[in-house]
């Protein structure tokens, strides 16, 4: 076990893992082109972006969460909670005010998220656990358990259609919604005291950063984009169905984890989680267009997951090194500086 | 020269927790720009005292004045206010913000709610360039190694422009150089007129940085001098010098031969080329101050953490010290020095926890036979002493003293050749510590090898046989019965004469 | 140096009241004798056997999962997500191979195949310390996906009836055999849970594993073991639920592992390990089970019971954490 230790420890090894998203991505691309001859061109390309994208609102949430620690589970289940209620609420409301609805129930189940979490003290993995089964109920109390569908298939059609012949809206929302977060992260003031309150929660308070408050209001936020994804994807399909989004979740976290955000917290990168999401979606592109049936890709996507938190754990020893993307040139740069980095926090 | 208030006057200072009075009427003053030490041995009360400082706990009577006003410290966010910076040996960092984010945590430089990158940059640059630190402000500080770590940790308290700054035991990780480099950064948070507390036992650190020295002892306040010429003797003297009460009894055991031979033990880092030996009969101590490596190497010894190069042997026969299984079925035991960590299962009965580490005796083919079970627990409870010995009780319910002779009984019933108690009586009233003295010593007479840690002095020096005593992971002396608290003393700061 | 004499804490045990002692032990009880009256309130067939049968039937396969998921919370494994996987392999398994090799046998292999999965999971949980959530679930998409590949996307229909029968009948004409099947499973799990060196090994490790480790347990071993079991149980019960519907596909284990996890923590096993029982755990199941029939008879459709088993898990853990907190130390 030692000698596969110092393996682990070999400076050919930490850089492999540091550029690891990088090397995935490349890899990814280089195999899918490789057995799928058409997939580099730009509307295939397009195209997997688009199908990746209710994937992808819910892992910008979702990365958020992981950062500060804590896990949500609920992300699929809130997608089809607000889907139904944007489509239901149709006849009602009129298009438009029923999709806002459906963000504010999307904020709501985030807000209970929050108070089980937060002010409750429960385990965010049971939490979110019982909050997902309780959503997921809900949706099929209100739909019967049957998808239906909404007034006017044309007005949702919009969302996934590439405009001007690039990419679509979708696409551009949750790429969007990644640079701005990612922004956030890097140079907000709040963004940097989210890693301090998933890394060192308690010193974290110590220097006045209240905790709490950041984790309630990721849950919100993970609540809001789970039911931005849900909207969407109702409407561009027009249809509210109980069972959408039932395998989002695991997707999303390894979209997440494949960019280089740890559970156990203090460390992500919003596009870090883009290049995850990147990687899933040429991956799974190019299985359907090789005719590898659903069940394998799913199969490849577990592989995958476990593999990366594998190698997390056996890396994880080191801590600081952060894989992601954007902190590669300021580790590198560290690196040139202190080419003796082995001593890690005192316990 | 004008009359200017202390930075620092504590005065009167007691504190009692239940059971324990850990201070009594001690008094503290700390000049403006002055570095003051204060030594003592382990338990005399030193951390305490820092920590009524920072407002972790509140004394349970005395004053404390600040720049001349009393003031009240309600917490430690009321202390940092306050202009009290408290470096503890802990690092309370961030490893995966930057040095600059680190420094300024909880406030960073900024507009409209982003961050000012230049201004903190240059903020941190600022201040690690009056603290003469090499320390690069956009490094990632869980990518440096610990005594940079220690220099932001220092750079972070001095950034709230502090009046005091505390330094817990600051280069107990550091080489000979990062030290140096600290004390230059010492000196320049001296010129900028910050009062500094230096808490180490480093002898030899104090003479060359102090200014004062304040001893403390048993929770009292020895002597509070100049370090104008003080040597590393005259402290000891005043931190040791007690008379011995004889509340440890000692009894003469014929002495067998060597059971626990130790040689070469080593983890580089945390100690070195230990060798040790105790023979049946034999109580063997261990001194040293807290982070010699006593517990290291004793669970090191135990196989609970591994060694990188070194031999045990019990009874001639190598051990294999990879895991505690191994170390149980060699013969060895260890009661581990955080009870509450390593000792109990706090949900579990006392009789399950007596039990716990002899399962092969208690069943038979995995199926646990309740009788003999019972019978095993009641007998080693009553044996020493738990009251009230009704081992269906939850242990967590139990007294500190109580709980201490569970784990021992744990350990006995492994029939142990060599018994490796580490603070055997920390936490443990006056009561049940004559109980565990008298079972060690019923122990030594059966001809168990025993290796005692203990950071009590008069308890070591009571009972043991010989002393080994460890000082920055090496064994600095092995002194016989008779040795004297200045001997262990010497030998524990490393001052041991040639 | 003044030492005060610490005072023996013993009296705060002793003036512990009879509520506190005994009330975590009584309340399941109560609340179940509580719906039973309510039930046969609300309606004249709930307290028939016939009914009251069909809720043990119900209750068995979830049983069987739930007496392995207690070992995983009480050695504070957190839960054991790839379930629904396990379920199907030896659903799907047991029916392929019952015309090649004997229902039986296949049910063996079935068992044994679902066995490796948790080892698996043993072997990443216990031993490499990965998080037990995302690898169960990550685990158990792939041996789903797995299942899915193997089967091609139709339903595998079983070609004996015979077996069927077996299980689906009674016992002397009274006792469901399926039925008795669960109370064996439980029975043992219970003995191995509360009176072997494995189940007291499981209880140390979740109450307190470094001081566990340090007493020499093989803490790895303990962690890993409670996941082989549920993993191999989950297989099981798969088996059973295979032979008596005759039909499988992949889908088949859907929604155990929350059923299972529901009826834990109503039981008032702690997910933080180190307490509770397989009683209190069937317990729980029971209790969640009455609920459920109760609406049923009611009339109220099956989306709500989703919803109550959801706020139930809830307000289940925030009263465990709430207890702890009053009563606990420090």
């Amino acid at each position: 076990m030692n000698a596969v230790r110092r393996a682990f420890d070999s400076d050919v090894f930490l850089g492999i893992v540091r550029y690891r998203v990088a090397i995935i991505l490349v890899a990814t691309v280089v195999i899918s082109a490789s057995l799928v001859p058409g997939i580099l061109e730009f509307r295939a390309l397009s195209l997997s972006l688009d199908r990746i994208g209710t994937t992808a609102l819910v892992a910008v949430g979702l990365t958020l969460v992981l950062i500060t620690g804590k896990l949500d589970l609920s992300g699929g289940a809130i997608l089809a909670l607000s889907g139904i209620a944007a489509i239901g609420l149709q006849e009602q409301f009129g298009q438009v005010p029923a999709a806002l609805i459906g963000l504010a129930v999307g904020v709501a189940a985030g807000v209970v998220n929050g108070i089980l979490v937060v002010v409750l003290q429960i385990n965010s993995l049971v939490a979110t656990l019982a909050s997902m089964l309780f959503f997921r109920a809900l949706c099929h109390f209100l739909t019967d358990s049957r998808p239906f569908s909404g007034l006017d298939p044309l007005f949702g059609l919009a969302v996934s259609r590439p405009i001007g012949g690039t990419f679509t809206l979708r696409t551009i929302l949750f790429v969007a919604l990644l640079v701005l977060v990612h922004l956030w992260l890097t140079r907000a003031v709040a963004g940097r005291n989210l890693f301090a309150v998933g890394s060192n929660a308690a010193s974290a308070e110590a220097s006045g950063i209240r905790s709490n408050g950041y984790v309630f209001g990721t849950f919100v936020f993970a609540g809001f984009t789970a039911g931005a994804a849900g909207v969407i994807q109702s409407l561009s399909v027009n249809t509210g169905s109980p069972v959408f989004g039932e395998s989002t979740s695991l997707l999303a976290i390894a979209a997440v984890v494949i960019g280089g955000t740890r559970l156990e917290g203090g460390r992500g990168s919003a596009l870090g989680t883009l290049g995850g999401l990147l990687v899933l979606a040429i991956l799974t592109t190019a299985m359907e267009f090789s005719n590898i049936p659903a069940y394998t890709q799913s199969i490849v996507t577990g592989v995958i997951l476990l593999l990366l938190i594998l190698l997390d754990r056996f890396v994880s020893g080191k801590k600081g090194r952060d894989l992601s993307l954007t902190a590669l040139l300021r580790s590198v740069r560290a690196n040139r500086r202190h080419p003796e980095n082995e001593r890690t926090l005192a316990p | 020269m004008t009359e200017t208030a202390p930075a620092l006057s504590m005065r009167g200072i007691s504190k009692s927790f239940p059971g324990i009075r850990a201070l009594t009427d001690v008094d503290l003053e700390v000049g403006v720009g002055e570095v003051h030490a204060i030594v003592g041995e382990n338990g005399a009360g030193k951390s305490t005292l820092m920590k009524i400082l920072a407002g972790v706990y509140q004394p349970t009577e005395g004053t404390i004045e600040l720049q001349g006003e009393a003031v009240r410290i309600s917490g430690p966010i009321d202390a940092r206010k306050r202009g009290i910076g408290m470096v503890y040996q802990e690092l309370n960092l961030v490893p995966d913000l930057s040095v600059a984010e680190n420094i300024t945590l909880g406030a960073p430089p900024s507009k409209f709610g982003l961050v000012d990158r230049k201004a903190l940059r240059a903020r941190a640059q600022e201040v690690l360039t009056e603290l003469g630190a090499r320390v690069q402000p956009d490094d990632l500080v869980g990518s440096l190694p610990v005594s940079q770590q220690q220099l932001v940790e220092i750079a972070k308290a001095y950034a709230s422009n502090p009046r005091i700054i505390v330094l817990d035991e600051p280069t107990s990780s550091l080489s000979e150089n990062e030290a140096q480099a600290l004390f230059r950064v010492i000196e320049r948070m001296k010129a900028a007129g910050i009062a500094i507390i230096y808490i180490s036992h480093r002898l030899r650190e104090v003479i060359e940085l102090a200014d004062r020295v304040t001893v403390l002892r048993d929770g009292r306040l020895v002597e509070s001098r100049s370090a104008e010429g003080i040597t590393a003797g005259d402290m000891i003297r005043l931190m040791v010098g007690r008379e011995l009460t004889d509340v440890f009894p000692k009894r003469e055991v014929p002495i067998g031969d060597v059971v626990l031979k130790v040689e070469g033990l080593t983890r580089p880092g945390t100690f070195e080329d230990v060798d040790l030996e105790v023979r049946a009969g034999e109580i063997v101590g261990l001194a040293g101050f807290v982070g010699a490596g006593r517990t290291e190497v004793a669970r090191a010894i135990f196989g609970l953490d591994r060694a990188a190069s070194g031999t045990v042997t019990v009874d001639g026969a190598p051990v294999e010290a990879t895991s505690p299984r191994k170390g149980v079925d060699a013969g060895i035991a260890y009661v581990p020095e955080d009870r509450k960590r390593d000792g109990l299962v706090p949900q579990l009965t006392v009789k399950d926890n007596v039990t716990l580490a002899v399962p092969g005796d208690i069943a038979r083919l995995g199926w646990i036979r309740r009788g003999v079970e019972r019978k095993l627990a009641s007998e080693k409870a009553t044996e020493l002493g738990v009251s009230p010995p009704v081992i269906d009780r939850r242990v967590d319910t139990y007294s500190g003293g109580n709980q201490q002779k569970v784990v021992f009984a744990k350990w006995l019933a492994t029939q142990p050749r060599v018994l490796i108690l580490d603070e055997p009586t920390r936490g443990v009233d006056v009561g049940a510590k004559s109980d565990i003295h008298r079972i060690i010593g019923e122990l030594a007479a059966q001809g168990t090898a025993i290796l005692m840690i203990s950071s009590e002095l008069p308890e070591v020096l009571a009972v043991s046989d010989r002393i080994y005593v460890l000082h920055e992971g090496r064994v600095s002396a092995e002194l016989p019965r008779g040795a004297s608290e200045q001997d262990v003393m010497q030998a524990a700061t490393g001052e041991v004469a040639a | 140096m003044t030492i005060n004499i610490e005072t023996v804490s013993t009296d705060r045990v002793v003036k512990q009241g009879f509520l506190s002692r005994y009330g975590t032990t009584l309340a399941m009880p109560l609340g179940i004798l509580m719906l039973l009256v309510v039930g046969a309130f609300l309606s004249d067939r709930f307290l028939t056997i016939g009914n009251l049968t069909n809720v043990l039937i119900n209750m068995s396969i979830v049983g069987i999962i739930v007496v392995g998921m207690t070992f995983v919370f009480v050695s504070r494994g957190m839960a054991d997500l790839s379930v629904p996987a396990t379920v199907a392999v030896g659903g799907i398994l047991v029916l392929m191979l019952d015309d090649v090799i004997g229902t039986w046998p296949a049910a063996l292999v079935g068992v044994l195949i679902a066995a490796i999965a948790g080892v698996v999971n043993g072997l990443l949980i216990g031993y490499a310390g990965l998080n037990p959530v995302i690898t169960t679930l990550a685990s158990g998409t792939i041996v789903l996906g797995i299942a899915q590949a193997f089967v091609g996307g139709v339903i595998v229909y079983g070609q004996d009836p015979g077996a069927k029968e077996f299980l689906t009948g009674r016992l002397f004409g009274v006792v469901p055999v399926i039925v008795l099947i669960f109370l064996i499973v439980a029975l043992l799990g219970h003995l191995a849970l509360s009176r072997s060196v494995f189940g007291r090994w499981t209880y140390a490790v979740g109450s307190n594993p470094h001081a566990t480790e340090a007493s020499a347990v093989p803490v790895r071993l303990v962690k890993a073991g409670a996941f082989v079991m549920t993993a191999t149980l989950a297989g099981f019960s798969g088996v059973l639920l295979g032979i008596s519907l005759q039909a499988a596909r992949p889908a088949i284990g859907a929604g155990y592992e929350f059923d299972a996890i529901t009826a834990v923590v109503v039981g008032g096993v702690s997910l933080l390990g180190g307490s509770g029982s397989i009683p209190r755990a069937i317990g729980g199941l029971l209790f969640v089970q009455l609920l459920t029939n109760i609406l049923v008879l009611q009339g109220v459709p099956s989306e709500p019971q989703g919803m109550v088993k959801g706020a139930l898990i809830a307000g289940a853990v925030a009263l465990d954490v709430y207890l702890r907190r009053r009563g606990g130390r420090e």
